[in-house]
């Protein structure tokens, strides 16, 4: 999948599950500094990115990852 | 004082006074660290403006939120950081950006999860250098200041005590919230409340510093799990008694034995963390703690009363057995009972009932009432050669608990002199402890607290008024000789220097020792004794024997050379025989030293304090009778003779039953040697000299045996 179309919907995920707008995400932002995810948020992320792109990551990495940019990197890994 | 230090120094300031603080990472989730620290800063009705930062929301009850500190329009003083331990040097750099100086991280998962954590911390330490900050913490409750013109509550503790002059200083976050509990049904008040957490920046030391000038405290209470700068500390501690004379009190967990039975000498085996721990704290002024309660028995009694000027108590009780009990204690404590001059005893004759004993302890009799309490210790408080009165009362059925609990503190207030109390019991005579606390009367549950608590305050005051008694002297010694000893002996890499190297080091530090050599021959063992001058002793020198008269090892009173030369075949087949696999050296051959008094001197590095010289009961008994005192390197020559009264081998060296007095000023000045060569090579671990030969008063004393092990 094309980079550019992954981050959009990365950016999709994260706005349902934190439930802000798009706008506000941008490509560096941290899920907890920039955007104010907690524990629980963390964990919801990741599942919500496994049935979005029907994939399953490795938990403990995949809560390591902290950006937008990062999660995009990981994700694309599993694709 | 070095350089982060002195930033802390200015920075500190900020932390307890500050005009505007940033919560950083805060939310609105109640029960949550980071929504109820937001809570518990605008709760405590703060004198200082406020910002909540948060990521999500636009405002925190009421109050505006921002996205980053860094969005804040104001200067800000403080910042509180209650993020998640992954994005907390993001924070913290933002706190460096936004020019704010003070900053507490109540965040855990650094230093105290691992290798990891340890280098999350780091990273903050250096973010906090970049910027010029000072932080408390991580992993820490945060602060609470409880003066009235800022009134900080920077914590997640649940309550915010009462105003007080006592400061608490604590590594332990949850021992806090437990603390202001207890100090709470007390109704103790607090100066500044402090949990520091990791310390990896502001420690205990930068705080004692701070508190020191601190106008709001008068007594210092400390919990510390682990001394990482034992020295430091100590200076600290010194530096608070001397300029302000307020009492530092220490309650430091961790009192085992561990890393004793791993020593290879005496002096190792014989000077434990813990016993070390002790006598740095009392060589500082510090007064050392079993618990919390009788931390703030003794807190109480500082922060309450006057400082008596000398230990002369008067008991005053409704009861008998208690009376007897309260003297026993205070006999046991080293108090005195004061004799009452003739006014008093006419005053109290005339004021009580025929039966009640008018002599100290006084018994006001069971059926007293507040007017009895008030006339016995209104006598008292007016007699000159009284310094303390001690209040027992038990609840009998005539007993006004309520009003002569009333009365104490009437009473308490027209005098200068301490007024201490102890009412027996429970649950009867709870209201009447209530009115004595509320009113800050120090009142004990049981008289022997009491006492204990009188002694520490007394002891304390005589401490800080005691001169330390002049310079350390600097002898003239031959430093570069146990360089060159040591030296040789790193490059071939031995920690164990043998005796009959061991000796020339502390020769060369002015010890006296007597002619000596190595033989590696029975040809040449027999030459060295005829050299020497008979008698002579031989040992064995072997960096694998450590007791070398376990093994055999040591021969004395050879009194010719065909005795040197069976001595020498003996000993090698002893040793040889009960120690095949040890490495020899040769053998030691001395003068036979004439007879004395056996002591032993020591010095043993400790990781946290340095340096430690013991001095003792010598011989090979020395760890059955532990006949032992320490103090921390450098010493005086004035330390080094209360360290030989403070044994019980003084009694010997002093002459007894006739015996005559032996050289204690060369033993005291072997000490002072002993520490300055310990204060010159810090590579030194442990060293023994066993024993020191104690000759007559004039004739000094000689090193008979030594060992010295380095880095």
């Amino acid at each position: 999948m094309d980079k550019e179309k992954l981050k959009e919907r990365v950016k999709e995920v994260v706005a349902s599950v934190l439930k802000i707008d798009k706008s506000e995400i941008f490509d560096e932002a941290n899920f907890i500094f920039d955007l104010g995810a907690d524990s629980v948020q963390s964990i919801q992320l990741v599942a919500a990115f496994e049935e979005e792109f029907d994939i399953e990551m490795d938990e403990d990495k995949a809560v390591g990852v902290q950006t937008i940019s990062g999660a995009v990197d990981f994700i694309s890994g599993y694709l | 004082m070095n350089n982060r230090s002195l930033i802390h120094k200015k920075n500190l300031h900020l932390l307890f006074y500050p005009e505007s603080v940033a919560i950083v990472g805060t939310n609105k989730v109640k029960g949550t660290v980071p929504g109820d620290i937001f809570t518990n800063i605008v709760g405590a009705e703060i004198n200082a403006a406020t910002y909540p930062v948060s990521p999500r929301e636009k405002y925190i009850s009421g109050v505006k939120a921002y996205k980053y500190v860094i969005d804040i329009p104001d200067p800000v003083d403080l910042a509180v950081i209650v993020f998640p331990n992954t994005v907390c040097h993001m924070a913290l750099e933002q706190c460096g950006q936004k020019g704010i100086k003070s900053v507490i991280i109540i965040s855990a998962g650094f230093r105290e999860t691992g290798e990891k954590g340890l280098q999350k911390e780091q990273q903050l330490i250096a973010i906090a250098e970049k910027y010029g900050m000072s932080f408390i913490g991580p992993n820490c409750l945060g602060i609470i200041n409880t003066d009235p013109i800022i009134r900080l509550n920077a914590s997640f503790a649940r309550k915010f005590p009462a105003t007080g002059n006592i400061a608490f200083l604590s590594q332990s976050g949850a021992l806090c919230t437990a603390v202001l509990d207890y100090a709470q049904a007390k109704n103790i008040g607090f100066s500044k409340f402090v949990s520091f957490g990791n310390k990896a920046d502001i420690s205990e030391i930068d705080l004692l510093y701070y508190l020191m000038d601190d106008e709001k405290t008068k007594v210092i209470l400390l919990y510390l799990e682990e001394i990482s700068d034992g020295p430091g500390l100590i200076k600290a501690a010194r530096e608070v008694m001397s300029k302000s004379r307020k009492p530092v009190l220490i309650l430091k967990s961790g009192r085992t034995a561990a890393g004793a039975s791993a020593a290879a000498s005496h002096t190792g085996s014989l000077a434990g963390s813990d016993e070390i721990c002790d006598v740095a704290f009392r060589q500082a002024g510090i007064i050392r703690c079993d618990n919390i309660e009788e931390m703030f028995n003794i807190a109480i009694a500082f922060a309450y009363q006057p400082i008596p000027a000398t230990n002369r108590v008067a008991i005053i009780t409704n009861a008998g057995g208690p009376g007897v009990l309260t003297t026993d204690a205070a006999i046991k404590a080293g108090l005195q009972l004061a004799m009452f001059n003739d006014e008093t005893t006419k005053t109290l004759k005339k004021s009580l009932p025929a039966a009640a004993n008018i002599k100290n302890p006084v018994d006001v009799i069971g059926d007293a009432r507040a007017d009895r309490y008030n006339a016995a210790i209104s006598a008292a408080l007016e007699d000159e050669g009284v310094d303390a009165v001690f209040v027992i009362l038990t609840p009998q059925s005539m007993t006004d608990i309520e009003l002569i609990a009333e009365e104490v503190v009437k009473v308490s207030r027209q005098y200068n002199k301490p007024v201490y109390t102890s009412f027996m019991g429970e649950a009867d005579v709870a209201p009447g402890i209530r009115i004595l606390q509320s009113h800050h009367i120090p009142h004990y549950i049981l008289p022997e607290s009491m006492c204990k608590s009188f002694k520490a305050v007394f002891e304390f005051e005589q401490l800080s008024l005691k001169n330390e008694g002049g310079e350390t002297k600097v002898y003239n010694v031959k430093r570069e000789i146990v360089r060159n000893l040591f030296e040789e002996a790193k490059q071939t890499n031995k920690k164990y220097i043998p005796e009959y190297l061991a000796v020339r080091a502390v020769e060369a530090y002015g010890m006296p020792v007597y002619p000596h050599g190595l033989a590696k021959t029975q040809e040449e063992a027999v030459a060295l004794a005829g050299e020497i001058g008979f008698p002579v002793v031989m040992k064995v020198m072997s960096e694998d024997i450590i007791h070398k008269f376990d093994v055999g090892g040591v021969i004395t009173n050879i009194t010719s050379k065909q005795e040197a030369a069976n001595a020498f075949l003996k000993i090698m087949k002893n040793t040889t025989s009960k120690q095949p696999e040890a490495k020899i050296d040769g053998i030691f051959v001395t003068k036979q030293i004439e007879k004395g008094t056996e002591v032993i001197l020591g010095l043993k590095k400790d990781p946290s304090f340095g340096p430690v010289i013991m001095f003792g009961l010598g011989g090979i008994f020395v760890e059955v009778f532990k006949d032992v005192s320490f103090r921390l390197a450098p010493l005086n020559k004035k330390t080094a003779l209360e360290m030989i009264e403070e044994t019980n081998a003084s009694k010997l060296l002093t002459g007894i039953r006739g015996m005559p007095r032996m050289a204690i000023g060369s033993i005291a000045d072997a000490i002072v040697r002993l520490s300055q060569l310990a204060t010159d090579f810090p590579e030194i671990t442990e060293l023994d000299i066993n024993p020191l030969i104690v000759l007559e008063e004039g004739k000094g004393c000689y090193v008979a045996d030594t060992k010295i092990i380095i880095q």
